[in-house]
């Protein structure tokens, strides 16, 4: 790489860092409509592929380090993904070790990022020889299948049995494939990034349009302001490998190496609730277990975002799991300008030692910049976003993003489109449906349908 | 402030109204810059199709930032 383009790669992934650190803190911001409308605008605005996955891994470390933040200090999660550690977090500041599981949060962080990078390019690169195999297709029932769609099946199914409401989360994968091929076939067209924010945006849009419900207003209402408490920190070592225990490194490292191979196929969020689970209820200690938990999840929220995303990415070139097919789908897309997919540019015309290089890149200077600005500004930055960020701005600006690419993706009826997607992925949630199950349905669904059409039956 | 009544929107407290205008403003902003892409495209010499996604973001972005302005925070934080 020439001299421009790494300085190109150090200011990306400083930006990245420092925008993500931002989103992170807010609360209420959902990764896929945060991360990938960015990515997706980088990658149209004719950016090398490769250096938008510079920017993309960058604003991992930064939001999955930044999103605990708020959950520390004031029980508020920064994102989707930070909601699995609330629990953990009430009831280690009851024993005022806010500050304890504030450093041990962002340490791991660290910890997860790398050891997912390592184990994701090492088993992508041993496993590449696979990926012709899983893109070849099969003919069952006169219809071509390629063979990583039962990947994708699979992996739809397992995430809809561990929903909340896993007979619902069954029934609706086939109906939410219909909807998805039906919407595609009457805009003659494959569009998903419209499809995928709709998704995303759907159990804001259902509460929404709930509000305007006369009766169903009523339990939404609420006396405001709304009151947060915000926890005092003291000082926190720059050094972060003082900050983990023998035992948390430990279980951060093994579980960070699992998961970012299992988010191959497997939901983050789901994940991420499994094991911090399974290590809470290990201790007998519970305030121990809190904060082990706490820490081992912040690890798993990197591995996971990374391996979900370099996995599918370097092997299948399809996106066979809720990361992949949520914040990471621009990868996936294909691009006119490039004639082929994000994703197959990078691999095309990068070889292995540059992405290895480029992945490990960004991400020390994304916690080189992340790292000692949290340690010292956390609280401060906390302060600042939860006393001038307006909650309706924000959202504005959602609603906003999505009204647009959804006019870009099939003007008018595109709009029209995406809220009966967003009502169906809404109810759906309601109901007990984890988006993930949705998301994966989106990228069964072409092959799904004509299975399902071919069906003697 | 103190007694006025919101909605609780994903874990967060809202004035509808408030919630309109910002949406209004983001929206129409975007949708200016999304439509002003085919101009500047053409000043510039680039695609439009890629122009016009990243025109619109910025435009809803200014949106944003407009509205951060004009629109009350309804969270009181106090330090413990």
């Amino acid at each position: 790489m020439d001299p421009v383009s790494l300085l190109l790669v150090v200011a990306l992934s400083v930006l990245s860092t420092l925008l993500y650190i931002f989103i992170g803190i807010l609360p209420g911001t959902d990764e896929t409509a945060t991360m990938a409308p960015i990515a997706l605008t980088l990658l149209l605005a004719g950016m090398d592929p490769m250096l938008v996955l510079v920017w993309f891994i960058a604003s991992i470390a930064a939001f999955k380090m930044a999103d605990s933040i708020p959950v520390a200090l004031a029980g508020i999660p920064g994102g989707v993904m930070a909601v699995p550690q609330v629990p953990d977090a009430l009831l280690a500041k009851e024993q005022g070790l806010a500050d304890t599981i504030l450093r041990k949060g962002m340490a791991s962080s660290v910890v997860g990022q790398f050891v997912a990078i390592v184990v994701s390019l090492a088993f992508s690169y041993y496993l590449m020889p696979a990926g012709d195999w899983l893109r070849a297709t099969d003919v069952v029932l006169g219809v071509k299948v390629a063979r990583w769609f039962w990947l994708v099946l699979v992996g739809t199914v397992v995430l809809a049995v561990t929903s909340r409401s896993k007979f619902v989360a069954l029934i609706s994968i086939p109906a939410v494939a219909l909807v998805f091929q039906g919407l595609r076939a009457v805009y003659g067209k494959s569009v998903s990034i419209s499809f995928f924010l709709g998704i995303t945006i759907g159990p804001m849009i259902f509460e929404l349009l709930s509000i305007l419900h006369k009766e169903l207003r009523k339990s939404y209402a609420r006396k405001g302001p709304k009151e947060v408490r915000l926890l005092k920190v003291g000082k926190i070592s720059l050094n972060p490998l003082k900050i983990l225990t023998r035992e948390e490194l430990a279980h951060s490292t093994i579980w960070s190496a699992v998961t970012s191979v299992l988010a191959t196929v497997m939901s983050p969020v789901g994940l991420t609730t499994l094991i911090g689970d399974l290590l809470r209820e290990s201790k007998r200690d519970k305030v121990r277990g809190a904060v082990l938990a706490y820490t081992v999840r912040d690890a798993i929220k990197n591995a996971t975002y990374i391996g979900g995303t370099l996995i599918p990415l370097l092997v299948i070139g399809v996106p066979t799991g809720p990361m992949a097919a949520g914040p990471a789908a621009p990868f996936f897309n294909k691009y006119e300008h490039l004639g082929m997919t994000a994703r197959d540019f990078i691999v095309t015309h990068y070889d292995y030692l540059t992405i290895t290089a480029m992945v490990l890149l960004s991400s020390a200077i994304a916690f080189l910049v992340a790292y000692p600005l949290l340690v010292k500004y956390s609280r401060a930055i906390t302060l600042a976003v939860f006393r001038r960020m307006p909650a309706e701005a924000l959202y504005g600006l959602f609603i906003a993003i999505v009204l647009m690419l959804s006019y870009y993706d099939a003007k008018i009826a595109g709009i029209f489109g995406t809220l009966v997607i967003s009502l169906v992925s809404g109810a759906l949630w309601r109901l007990g449906v984890s988006l993930g199950v949705m998301f994966m349905t989106l990228v069964a669904a072409p092959m799904l349908v004509s299975l399902l059409m071919a069906l003697p039956v | 402030m103190g007694n006025e009544e919101y909605y609780e929107l994903y874990g967060e407290y809202v004035s509808l109204k408030e919630l309109g205008v910002a949406t209004l403003i983001s929206s129409v902003a975007a949708m200016v810059f999304f439509f002003l892409a085919p101009q500047v495209a053409s000043l510039i010499g680039v695609q439009t199709s890629g122009l016009s996604i990243t025109l619109g973001a910025i435009g809803a972005t200014i949106g944003f930032v407009i509205s951060t302005f004009i629109i009350k925070v309804k969270r009181v934080v106090s330090e413990v």
